[in-house]
């Protein structure tokens, strides 16, 4: 819209900058005084805080898949998707349908064991794929109807446009399921409370089996689409689309398949992040992926949009912090949203490029 | 011919997949009530109306016939192809999707732990009642023969033909009307136009008087929202800063009610009418210190921190940790309302009154905004920053502005709702707030006053109309929104210059969609 930063001669506008400034360092000598007063206090054991950012990685990976969906599209369209959360939530449901199937068919006779406990490895397998295939045809239909007649239009249009997409998702998804809130019915061997015990100090930390499957899942995503986007020829065409659309044109690329592609394969991106989230919080409703997926914009905004690599960092920095984060400072842990999003406030203050950098277009920003 | 098939195939699919998902939100419920009710048909099944159903199949066979391209219309056979392949694939997705409800149902699985939709009752709607096999055979037989017969009869009834006339006709009409005598005399003489408004205002003043306690409860709800919108109308629509976090405001507004003249958790207990001032105030003064630090990003940053500071808010407001302070989960109770001179004015009716006169004095500090050097210093703004900023303009100064004016209006909308009310708490000030607010303005026309009042109706005042279809009111609203983005983004009533902005470049619009339409073909 505007140069980055235009040079401030006027002297109000410098008014301005010197009340952020002063504001600011006054909120960080809060914030430092917070925190010495919590570790002083030694309110947390040592074993506490290893939980606590055990559990603030794995969000922060499920946070770091859903973030790339979103920078991929940003990217691109410099649009926010901002019914991506919704495409997760249909992932989630579309998983725990699976599961729910699996577990009416009968394996064994003898024991009278359910398919989905006995070979649940390939039950697990099964649900990622049908998730994130249910993911990403939503992705590819929710640009097909409501992103691609507006290609060109001012940009507000675009956005609210995926809000109407957003708030429709939701409500279907009310509508069709039920309001109550579901729970996700795991494998016997992948309950939500076996994990591997560690100990620290004379305490245990509970390394939980679904955390390790989502970690290890969302790297092998990560790496996966890196591996996509930077050393494939497909992924050359698509950098070249997030160029220049018109040049990448001519150079005889398809733009409008490759836009639709990336809607695909973020869609399938934020459906594996769904299912993940299934299998390790355990419950899903309509509305569960509205805060993941305004966290997950958080996190590609805080590693620096358009980044790929940017998006795994910033979601797990998010994810971590905003687990952390509430002990540390001494608050109540409802307020770990607002840690999340005051985090934003001041990253899009002090550095609005992000952690690792922003990788945009000059034009179009 | 091949093309042709292929051409019917998917648009019989769309319509196919289409009618499965009505199915799954249990709208063909809803609908054939209404077709039955219209033609009065009896029903053999409780849950809704059997012959509705047949009906309204029937109906989306001959339209689905009827979808062939213009150019293959004139020919019989073409048409006859395309309405049987399109019927033929409707009804196979549709009839293979109630085999497999209606088998599952009968190997007793209870569809409706999963989709609530699909209860027993309902499965046996969608075969009439009768047996499994009847029922889809029936469903099948009337895509296929409907749709036959849709394509065949596009060769007779020449519908395009006949829309285009009665357009041509109703176009004929209006510059006629607009020709009329009184018409242009009203259009050319400012002060008949003055005296249209003294009307509007008689009637806006005398309605209430006419319209029962739920009404007026109704109208109040619908016009603290135009306030709002007013509000919202100012920073968004004249000078573009999109602000989803609005509720923010709001809430601020309601809570400084609240809290000011309830007697828990801080017994202040103002009266109500310095309150209301000082819940403008701090509204405003809460925008100016997010702006301050927000002003200065790209427009769609500024959407995500601003609705970031919105659930902030709400967050807050439900902690633990604030209770004390603000009466957490459980809100604030007996908020009081006004009084004038010991009267005191708590019943619909005046609430209704006490928020028209707060809408025209909105209109009226709006409307002198926008003719002011403040208006159009926002105006450039929302059109080019950079020029803006070349032309001598303070940006930031006027983007706080702009934030802060709003803001105000949005507390004195948070003020007014929570002492109508007596209660506010933390569910008063989700994000839906905001967003409807958000939805009214586009709805209505960006930048327009008109547009806003009628925004606010369709959005606020349908529902209630159609309370009905309360399940699916947001549903349809998320759908309105994407289909007006599409069809009509500047609105229903809206600003002319936004209007010029948008169908400036009509014929690569027009360009677009040919496009589009070739590439579906």
């Amino acid at each position: 819209m505007s140069d980055p930063q235009p040079k401030k001669t006027t002297g109000r506008v410098s008014a301005f900058r010197i009340a952020q400034v002063i504001i600011s360092i006054l909120f960080l000598t809060f914030l430092t005084w917070r925190l010495y007063n919590v570790i002083t206090s030694g309110v947390y054991g040592p074993d506490t805080w290893v939980r606590f950012a055990i559990s603030g990685l794995i969000i922060g990976s499920v946070y770091a898949v859903i973030a790339i969906g979103y920078t991929l599209v940003y990217g691109i369209l410099f649009m926010i998707n901002f019914a991506h959360g919704e495409i997760m939530m249909l992932g989630a449901f579309s998983g725990y349908f699976v599961f729910e199937a699996l577990n009416l068919i009968v394996a064994d006779p003898v024991t009278g064991m359910s398919f989905l406990d006995k070979y649940w490895i390939i039950s697990v397998v099964l649900a990622f794929i049908v998730g994130m295939f249910i993911a990403a045809v939503s992705g590819y239909f929710l640009e097909r109807i409501a992103y691609r007649p507006l290609r060109g239009a001012p940009r507000l249009i675009p956005l609210i446009s995926a809000i109407g997409a957003s708030i429709f998702l939701q409500n279907a998804a009310q509508v069709m399921f039920g309001p109550k809130r579901r729970v996700y019915f795991n494998p016997a061997s992948l309950t939500r409370s076996q994990g591997w015990r560690i100990p620290i100090g004379s305490e245990e930390v509970i390394v939980t089996y679904t955390g390790v499957l989502t970690i290890v899942l969302s790297i092998l995503l990560m790496v996966g689409l890196y591996t996509l986007v930077m050393r494939t020829r497909y992924g050359r065409s698509m950098r070249a689309v997030a160029e220049n659309k018109q040049t990448a044109a001519l150079m005889g690329i398809n733009v409008d398949r490759i836009i639709s592609n990336t809607f695909i394969i973020s869609g399938a991106l934020g459906g594996a992040a769904g299912v993940m989230w299934g299998i390790h919080n355990g419950i899903i409703y309509h509305f569960v992926g509205f805060i993941p997926g305004l966290k997950a914009f958080t996190a590609a905004v805080l590693g620096g949009i358009g980044n790929i690599p940017g998006a795994m960092v910033g979601g797990i920095v998010l994810g971590v912090v905003e687990s952390l984060g509430p002990a540390a400072l001494g608050l109540d842990f409802q307020l770990k949203d607002v840690i999340a999003f005051s985090i934003l406030v001041l990253i899009l203050i002090f550095r609005p490029s992000g952690i690792v950098g922003e990788v945009l277009s000059e034009e179009k920003v | 011919m091949k093309d042709l098939i292929k051409q019917g195939n998917r648009s019989g699919l769309i319509i196919g997949v289409v009618l499965v998902f009505l199915i799954l939100f249990g709208l063909t419920i809803t609908l054939s009530e209404i077709v039955g009710d219209f033609l009065n048909l009896s029903s053999n099944t409780r849950t809704g109306n059997t012959a509705g159903l047949m009906v309204f199949f029937i109906l989306l066979a001959l339209w689905s016939g009827t979808r062939v391209s213009d150019n293959q219309k004139s020919n019989l056979k073409n048409s006859l192809v395309f309405g049987l392949s399109s019927g033929l694939v409707t009804g196979l997705i549709v009839s293979a999707f109630i085999l497999l409800i209606g088998s599952l149902d009968a190997a007793d699985v209870e569809m409706r732990d999963y989709l609530v939709q699909l209860n027993k009752p309902a499965i046996q709607f969608l075969l009439y009642g009768w047996s499994l096999i009847p029922g889809i055979l029936f469903t099948f037989g009337t895509f296929l023969v409907f749709g036959t017969l849709g394509g065949f009869l596009t060769n007779f009834l020449v519908t395009r033909k006949i829309g285009d006339l009665i357009q041509k006709r109703f176009l004929k009409l209006k510059a006629k009307a607009l020709d009329a005598k009184i018409v242009r005399s009203y259009q050319e003489n400012p002060r008949s136009r003055w005296i249209g408004y003294g009307i509007l205002m008689a009637i806006v003043f005398i309605t209430p008087q006419f319209l029962g306690k739920y009404w007026n409860y109704a109208m109040g709800t619908v016009g603290i929202y135009v306030l709002m919108g007013l509000g919202l109308n100012i920073v968004v629509g004249l000078a573009g800063l999109l602000d989803l976090g609005y509720v923010a405001f709001f809430a601020i507004g309601a809570y400084t009610a609240g809290l000011l003249t309830a007697p828990a958790p801080i017994a202040l207990q103002i009266g109500f009418w310095p309150v209301l001032i000082l819940s403008v105030v701090f509204a405003a003064f809460a925008g100016i210190l997010l702006g301050i630090p927000v002003l200065r990003m790209r427009g769609d940053y500024l959407a995500i921190v601003t609705l970031g500071f919105g659930e902030i808010i709400r967050v807050l407001i439900r902690s633990d940790m604030m209770t004390p302070y603000l009466g957490g989960p459980q809100g604030v109770r007996d908020i009081a309302g006004p009084s004038i001179f010991g009267l005191s004015l708590t019943s619909e009716k005046s609430y209704l009154y006490l928020i028209i006169l707060g809408i025209l004095l909105t209109i009226l500090f709006t409307i002198y905004l926008q003719n002011s050097r403040i208006g159009r210093a926002w105006m450039a703004m929302r059109e080019d920053e950079t020029v803006a900023q070349a032309m001598g303009i303070n940006t930031l100064y006027y983007k706080l502005l702009a934030f802060a004016t709003g803001a105000g209006f949005a507390g004195i909308g948070g003020a007014l709702f929570a002492s109508r009310n007596q209660y506010t708490g933390p569910d008063d000030h989700t994000l839906m707030v905001s967003i409807n607010v958000l939805c009214l303005l586009i709805v209505g026309g960006m930048g327009s006053i008109p547009g806003v009042i009628v925004g606010a109706f369709v959005l606020k005042g349908l529902p209630e109309i159609l309370r009905e279809l309360d399940l699916y009111r947001l549903l349809v609203f998320g759908a309105l929104l994407v289909i007006m983005m599409i069809i009509r983004p500047e609105g229903i009533w809206p600003a002319p210059r936004r209007k010029m902005e948008l169908h400036e470049d009509e014929p690569d619009i027009g360009h677009l969609i040919e496009g589009l339409e070739g590439n579906e073909g």
